[in-house]
């Protein structure tokens, strides 16, 4: 050990005792379900792992986060799990249902964080993109309108089977510019699906299936969250287009206040830049701070939704319609899914 | 058996039968309650309405019924001769083929069904094999339509159908096979007058348990069907985990649950012919 580390370990202890000594009336442990995979990871390195050197508070992770699993833990009114991560508009759900409690932002302590992630429900933690990418050597499309243009650009499609990572792309390729993508014409979007589906392969369900689908040489175009994509020299891939979203945090109703301490303490830790850059160097997504560019690799910044010329050419989710809209969409959906 | 080693004998049971009630009679009858009942409201029919006037949910279902018989078929079809192949092997070899059709049983359904993605691919076995004979340029789509599914779905069920119907065809008396052709019946004769005649009561049996464990496949729809063969307990995932609209599902599972009773009723009454 060198001195200077010396000194300031020694000169840090007090400091430690006398945040043990306040942390009497919070949580030694608490438990959060979260999306898993390399998200979960990046949770575990960037937030987890600095909060326990910190203060000692140790965060259990499980996944994967479904709303009807948020819905059973707080009508079964058990309180062992104390975050829950929540796409944006399963959040305004979450919401709506009174399965989520609001934040005492002031208990949290943030550091700057761009304006819709700081919801009063909800810690929005992480963004992420749903882009087009392929199978590298393809020929490369530069809009939606290409995309799904199957006669120029042959191949088999991999699309998500959630209509939400469906919907806006479609009915870009139709025709309606990005920044009017909502209200959502639900039917144009399906006339436009309509008119690819036979060449669809794999509507696919899980973020892992569409990477691995193109490198078996199954499709060759797919529509897939952008952190599964980039960075592999298999994949070709354009942000034009694309939806950035934000998946959130919250309080299950009913939480225990010093469960809820520990969980603002986490908060708190995800606020802070330099966390937010070690979580990106596990998954390519970023986190909140208007900040955090400057921390991330230079070279790397084209592989982030949020960087500025991603951000520029992507819309943003509306989550609110989405709640609003959801249920009616999906049966439309089911219905869509068995002209298959 | 006297009166008194028969309560002895349900003394014993009395746990498992408290276990089932209270950890699986009792949550299924919540769950079907669920589709009565509205918060703040008490009892309503609303969510079998909406089962009315969304006939999305009713077409799944029925969708679900034509690929479990279309399973089921292939099942048959399959099931019946290698049945009928195995009680003709002396003994050994039939305890080796019999062994042969438990083995997948002892393998995780989510392996198997990967494994066919691994045989049955564009890059897979079969197509590079049917690709290096010259018998096709193009690799044939076997996967994610509702071929991937049946042959998906006949493998992972099969010995619930061959077992059940080998069982029979063993206790087939070989001698009214012989008096059969002493009295000059022709082999086809014999099978169809008296050999099918006799397997068939175990041959529906086996085929009505096929068709209803197909009703509510799971993973194999899941991951073979690519997304694109809606089923019946893939659409119950959607509305119990993302949506969430248990009373929805539980509308669904209901009628699902009587469908699946129907059938079973059936397949007891077939059930005790076989056996009798």
């Amino acid at each position: 050990m060198k001195r200077r580390t010396f000194v300031a370990a020694a000169a840090s202890l007090p400091a430690v005792g006398i945040l043990s000594g306040a942390a009497r009336a919070q949580s030694r442990e608490i438990r959060m379900i979260e999306s898993g995979g390399a998200s979960g990871d990046s949770i575990q390195v960037g937030y987890i792992d600095p909060l326990k050197a910190k203060t000692g508070i140790n965060v259990v992770r499980e996944s994967p986060s479904s709303l009807g699993k948020l819905r059973a833990l707080v009508e079964s009114g058990q309180t062992s799990t104390t975050l829950f991560e929540l796409g944006s508009s399963v959040m305004v759900q979450a919401k709506k249902l009174g399965l989520i409690e609001k934040i005492d932002w002031d208990a949290v302590k943030p550091a700057a964080m761009f304006p819709e992630a700081k919801n009063e429900y909800g810690f929005g933690y992480q963004y992420f993109s749903t882009i087009m990418a392929w199978k590298a050597g393809q020929k490369e499309p530069k809009s939606w309108a290409e995309f799904f243009d199957t006669k120029a650009f042959p191949g088999k499609r991999c699309l998500p089977d959630y209509p939400h990572y469906c919907l806006g792309f479609a009915a870009q390729a139709a025709g309606v510019p990005i920044d009017k993508l909502f209200p959502l014409d639900v039917d144009l979007a399906f006339k436009k699906l309509n008119e690819i589906k036979k060449d669809v392969s794999v509507w696919w369900k899980a973020g892992a299936q569409p990477p691995q689908l193109l490198k078996d040489n199954e499709v060759q175009y797919v529509i897939c969250w952008s952190g599964r994509v980039v960075g592999d020299p298999a994949f070709g891939m354009n942000f034009a287009g694309g939806k950035a979203d934000l998946s959130y945090f919250g309080i299950v109703k009913n939480s225990k206040p010093e469960d809820k301490a520990a969980a603002y303490k986490l908060m708190h830790e995800m606020s802070l830049p330099e966390n937010q850059a070690k979580a990106a160097g596990v998954i390519s997504y970023t986190g909140p701070s208007p900040e955090l560019d400057a921390l991330l690799p230079k070279d790397k910044l084209w592989q982030f939704p949020t960087s500025k010329q991603n951000k520029a050419v992507q819309y943003f989710e509306d989550a609110e319609w989405w709640a609003a809209n959801g249920e009616a969409v999906n049966k439309k959906w089911e219905a869509f899914k068995l002209s298959l | 058996m006297n009166l008194s080693s028969r309560s002895t004998g349900f003394s014993f049971i009395a746990p498992l039968l408290v276990l089932m009630v209270v950890a699986f009679n009792l949550p299924i009858l919540y769950m079907l309650g669920l589709a009565f009942w509205e918060k703040g409201q008490g009892f309503t029919l609303d969510h079998y309405r909406g089962l009315a006037e969304a006939p999305v949910y009713l077409r799944v279902l029925g969708n679900t019924m034509r690929i479990s018989l279309i399973a089921t078929i292939a099942n048959v079809a399959i099931g019946y001769p290698l049945a009928h192949w195995m009680r003709g092997l002396p003994n050994r070899a039939r305890l080796i083929a019999i062994a042969l059709v438990v083995l997948p049983f002892w393998v995780s359904i989510l392996v198997r069904t990967y494994a066919w993605i691994v045989v049955l691919g564009n890059g897979g076995l079969v197509n590079r094999s049917l690709q290096w004979l010259g018998l096709t340029d193009a690799p044939v789509q076997f996967l994610y339509n509702e071929l991937g599914v049946t042959i998906g779905m006949a493998n992972v069920l099969l010995p619930f159908l061959v077992l059940p119907l080998f069982a029979a065809m063993i206790r087939i008396d070989d001698r009214l096979l012989q008096a059969a052709a002493s009295l000059g019946a022709p082999p086809r004769t014999i099978f169809w007058k008296v050999y099918f005649p006799l397997t068939l009561p175990a041959l529906a049996a086996g085929a009505l348990l096929v068709f209803i464990l197909c009703l509510g496949f799971y993973v194999t729809p899941a991951i073979l069907g690519g997304g694109r063969v809606p089923m019946i307990s893939n659409l119950l995932d959607t509305l119990i985990n993302q949506i969430p609209r248990w009373e929805q599902a539980s509308a669904i599972s209901t009628i699902l649950l009587l469908v699946t009773l129907l059938i079973f009723a059936a397949y007891r009454r077939l059930d005790r012919k076989a056996s009798a």
